[in-house]
């Protein structure tokens, strides 16, 4: 047989896939075509419509904020210019489904996040709400295409508080990380 | 004039306003990465279409997903009705449909119903 010099590392990959329960995971750049195929996994998962519904709701916000805010980009021929590169995985426990993201973030970006996951993580429901109607009256921000709604929406559809992480890599890099819940019993 | 319509695709709605039935009807799902460029012919017909005074119009949501960027969009739409009834001699309509069991749909509707002064009807289905 033919030897695969890669079947070590893929061997190594599908172990840390079961070890941590991730039944999704995908590194890149993320289209709308490949949303379809998440939509598709995400609708076969032994459970309620409507947590399949928050779970590609999720998905979707922290799939989009990769494409427009990841600091690691790469040039789209689809697109025509250059979109943001990320990680993203699904992985549950006995509880709860956890949607997972990961990108590089810009330094300014790096410093805003401490203070507005603490303060998001304070509200309740309805200041929440609150919050997220009071950003969406706002005008569309200069050159972002969001409408800087994404967390607040994760916040309100998780029920939980997010967890969040900035790791600085070797190269003074900022690595965001993302990780929110959605309980398995609504 | 024309009456407007895009089909519907897996990540855009779709969309029809007829200027004859003053039925203006959007349904699906919505999360285009773009929505400010997606929705810009959206905007430019209705701004052409609300030039005219003293229509009665009924604008049906069907949605079962939108995201946060679409959210504005459709906000900026419902504040472009309002503005028409007070100050264009409208009437205007808002059927807001969500799926009987959907209360994250249910609830978007409740929360443009607090933001624009328009009739606003949450009408649940069953699929």
């Amino acid at each position: 047989m033919e030897h695969l010099t890669d079947s070590l590392s893929v061997k190594e990959l599908k172990d840390i896939l079961v070890k941590n329960s991730i039944s999704l995971a995908m590194q890149g750049t993320f289209s709308q075509d490949v949303m379809m195929l998440i939509q598709a996994k995400i609708n076969k998962l032994p459970n309620q419509k409507i947590i399949s519904k928050k779970i590609f709701a999720l998905v979707i916000e922290m799939a989009q904020n990769i494409h427009h805010y990841s600091d690691n980009r790469v040039f789209s021929e689809k697109y025509g210019k250059d979109i943001g590169v990320g990680i993203l995985t699904i992985s549950e426990n006995e509880t709860k489904y956890i949607i997972t993201s990961g990108n590089y973030v810009s330094a300014e970006d790096a410093k805003e996040i401490n203070s507005r996951f603490k303060y998001l993580n304070k509200l309740n429901d309805e200041e929440l709400k609150e919050l997220y109607k009071k950003y969406r009256k706002q005008p569309q921000r200069e050159n972002k295409p969001g409408a800087n709604l994404g967390f607040i929406d994760m916040r309100r559809k998780s029920g939980n508080p997010l967890d969040y992480e900035i790791q600085t890599d070797e190269n003074s890099k900022s690595f965001f990380i993302l990780s929110v819940k959605v309980n398995k019993e609504l | 004039m024309e009456n407007f319509s895009i089909p519907s695709s897996t990540y855009i709605p779709r969309i029809d306003f007829n200027s004859e039935t003053n039925i203006l009807e959007i349904e699906g799902e919505s999360y285009h990465e773009y929505t400010v460029e997606f929705f810009k012919p959206v905007f430019e017909w209705l701004e052409n279409y609300l030039g005219d005074p003293g229509k009665e119009i009924t604008f049906n949501f069907r949605m079962t997903y939108f995201n946060t960027s679409s959210s504005r969009r459709f906000l900026e739409i419902l504040n472009m009705l309002e503005e028409y009834q007070n100050e264009m001699d409208g009437n205007v309509t808002i059927n807001w449909f969500y799926e009987e069991n959907d209360v994250d749909m249910l609830e978007s509707g409740e929360e443009y119903e607090e933001d624009v002064e328009l009739d606003f009807n949450l009408i649940p289905y069953t699929n």
